[in-house]
């Protein structure tokens, strides 16, 4: 599969008060195009840091990061922004949809930004939201939607206009477990379905079981990256490059 | 409505009550820039239509001598054949009539008691078909009867100090265009007020004919041209001056607006008190409503954050700000129009009256005029004062960082 996203040594430190704080500490990781994949650890570990990273909404103090193809760290504001637009999309931990807008007029704003029709935008739209299960709430403002709702408007409003990559950060810190559950499954789903390459992050271990490849944080370092076998899919693991068996109970 | 509009459009009552607030501030000062304008436009119009009526008239001929040199002796610089020139004149469009005039002055006198004072000869038919009114406060205005008495109009200050009234008999001196004394006798015919006190003391008129009789001269001083409308002046006046330049006599015209002094005062007056008034409701309004702005941007910083990460360009979130402050400018104006011209027929519908300003002895009233034009230019001033008020906010609005707008609650 080809390679989506590298990041190659990846450093992000912050200042505070009269220290530099370092948030990701060389972290190397590297995603394939239609891989469904957890970045895991704990508060403070870097797990929000390293999306950010890889959604071009911020720069790193040392090391680069490729996607598709490109060097992220040396293109310009302007070309950043683009990259955004078209290639990557968006799910936030508090859903972050515009209030003013009802749910498909959310979902209609990546295309809306990127110059497209009217018409084209609410076809597309309104796929999205069938894709989510939401049509029949398409017409209602966020503050009439569950939260459960909202964040699935959100993934809509993040896959509407078929980017490479989709970075959900937290996705599921807003929702009870029955509809964080059902948030990664539907996420698991679109990227069976359509092929579209997912990086979330999460500190719930229960929405850990069925991912198919968690790399794990801690204090900003990779510890572990850990791949599901592709024919088990139970309780054989397979860590980073070097296809080391590790237990399943490892990993929970 | 394209997205962006309406986006723009929620976003504007998204806080409903501080958008009230904003609106009747903006409304507020658009109403009171009308109400102002309107009363001062109401003033200047009155003033100058009433300087027109009041013996001004819209063009005034005189002879170019008059201007270049004081006169040796009374009418030594008037209008010789002045009928000719009234008729050349009276033939071009717009104009309504052309009434001679003198100007003199000497003295007056009852037998007890002398008075100088500054004299207009008129002939009163013509005066009268161009609607040239005296302020009659007592008697009637004059009449041209061959044979008859002389008659004269005074103003009220000079009766006052002269002691007479509508009736009594009053002997008039003047230096003649040979450099003698003559005198006539007049019967006051009427008492005028002009409105201003200095030259109701003075003021005295009296029919042309008498005047030249007076003076021993068949010339005058100059011709009053009346028009159809005040807005025809320049129109005619291109169109007289090669029609006057064939005489032997080299003419010189003047319009109304050059010769009336006073309301060009009032007028500069008022303008300075309006631009006065108008910057500190302008920046009120702005400063108001970018705050406003400034609450609603920090407000939305996280969704601003939001736009960003999505790939929104800067100048898309710049655009959006603007377009929210051009539309609460324009909600303003629409209110202030709306809440200005109502409040103006109200006032209007009362019937005010303000009280003689100094100088003046009578009471004025208050009117607004409705200007559309003053509509027009406050609501694009405030529109456009708004829009670019809101572009250093939106920028800084647009140049956040993204990671620290996600993060702020």
């Amino acid at each position: 599969m080809n390679e989506l996203v590298t990041a190659e040594a990846v450093s992000r430190s912050f200042p505070l008060d009269h220290i530099q704080v370092r948030a990701l500490d060389e972290a190397s990781l590297r995603v394939c195009c239609g891989e469904f994949l957890a970045i895991a650890g704990p508060s403070g570990s870097g797990k929000t840091t390293l999306l950010n990273l890889i959604g071009c909404i911020d720069k790193p103090t040392s090391g680069r990061i490729l996607l598709d193809g490109e060097d992220t760290t040396k293109l310009t504001p302007a070309r950043t922004t683009a990259l955004r637009r078209e290639k990557i999309g968006f799910v936030f931990q508090t859903f972050n949809l515009i209030p003013v807008f009802t749910a498909i007029e959310n979902v209609e704003f990546p295309l809306l930004v990127q110059g497209v029709s009217g018409s084209e935008r609410r076809r597309k739209a309104a796929a999205a939201l069938e894709s989510v299960g939401l049509s029949s709430r398409a017409r209602h403002r966020p503050d009439l939607l569950s939260g459960g709702e909202r964040q699935r408007v959100a993934v809509a409003r993040a896959i509407v206009h078929h980017p490479a990559l989709v970075l959900a950060d937290e996705p599921t810190a807003n929702l009870d477990t029955q509809n964080a559950t059902q948030l990664i499954d539907l996420m698991r789903e679109l990227n069976r379905n359509l092929g579209l390459t997912f990086i979330f992050s999460t500190h719930d271990q229960r929405l850990l079981e069925h991912t198919p490849r968690i790399v794990r944080l801690c204090d900003g370092r990779v510890v572990s990256d850990l791949h599901e076998a592709a024919a088990a899919g139970t309780a054989t693991w397979l860590e980073g490059d070097r296809h080391e068996q590790v237990s399943a109970a490892r990993v929970s | 409505m394209s997205k962006f509009l309406l986006l723009a459009f929620r976003n504007v009552f998204r806080n409903r009550r501080r958008t009230l607030m904003t609106l009747l501030m903006v409304g507020g000062g658009v109403a009171g820039l009308l109400l102002v304008g309107g009363f001062f436009a109401f003033m200047t119009d009155g003033l100058r239509e009433s300087t027109i009526r009041n013996g001004l008239g819209h063009i005034q001929i005189f002879t170019a001598e008059h201007f270049r040199r004081d006169e040796v002796h009374v009418l030594d610089t008037g209008i010789d054949n002045w009928r000719h020139v009234a008729a050349t004149v009276a033939s071009a469009q717009h104009v309504r009539g052309v009434a001679p005039r003198i100007e003199f002055y000497g003295m007056v006198s009852n037998g007890q008691k002398s008075s100088v004072y500054m004299g207009s000869a008129v002939d009163p038919d013509a005066e009268r078909s161009l609607g040239f009114s005296a302020n009659l406060i007592a008697g009637h205005d004059l009449t041209a009867k061959p044979g008859a008495e002389v008659q004269a109009l005074i103003g009220s200050g000079l009766a006052k100090s002269m002691n007479v009234k509508v009736g009594d008999g009053l002997t008039l001196l003047a230096v003649t265009s040979d450099g003698a004394l003559n005198g006539i006798d007049v019967e006051i015919a009427g008492i005028v007020q002009t409105g201003v006190a200095d030259l109701d003391a003075r003021y005295l008129r009296i029919p042309l004919t008498a005047a030249q009789r007076l003076l021993q001269s068949d010339r005058v001083t100059n011709l009053v041209v009346g028009l159809d409308a005040t807005s025809n002046t320049d129109r005619v006046y291109d169109e007289l001056i090669p029609r006057l330049n064939g005489l032997p006599q080299q003419m010189e015209l003047k319009r109304w607006i050059d010769l009336a002094l006073f309301y060009r005062q009032v007028r500069t007056l008022f303008v300075t008190i309006f631009l006065f008034l108008g910057t500190i409701v302008f920046f009120m309004v702005v400063m108001s409503s970018v705050n406003t702005l400034l609450m609603a941007m920090f407000e939305r910083t996280r969704e601003i954050g939001t736009m960003l990460a999505m790939g929104t360009p800067h100048s898309w979130i710049v655009g959006l700000f603007m377009t929210e402050a051009a539309l609460l400018g324009l909600l303003g104006a629409a209110v202030g129009i709306v809440g200005g011209s109502l409040a103006g027929a109200l006032l209007n519908f009362l019937n005010l009256h303000l009280p003689p300003p100094p100088g003046l002895t009578s009471e004025m009233p208050f009117r607004v005029l409705h200007m559309p034009w003053l509509m027009a230019a406050a609501s694009l001033l405030v529109i456009i004062s708004l829009a670019l008020a809101s572009i250093l906010p939106a920028i800084r609005a647009s140049r956040i960082q993204i990671t620290e707008a996600l993060a702020h609650v």
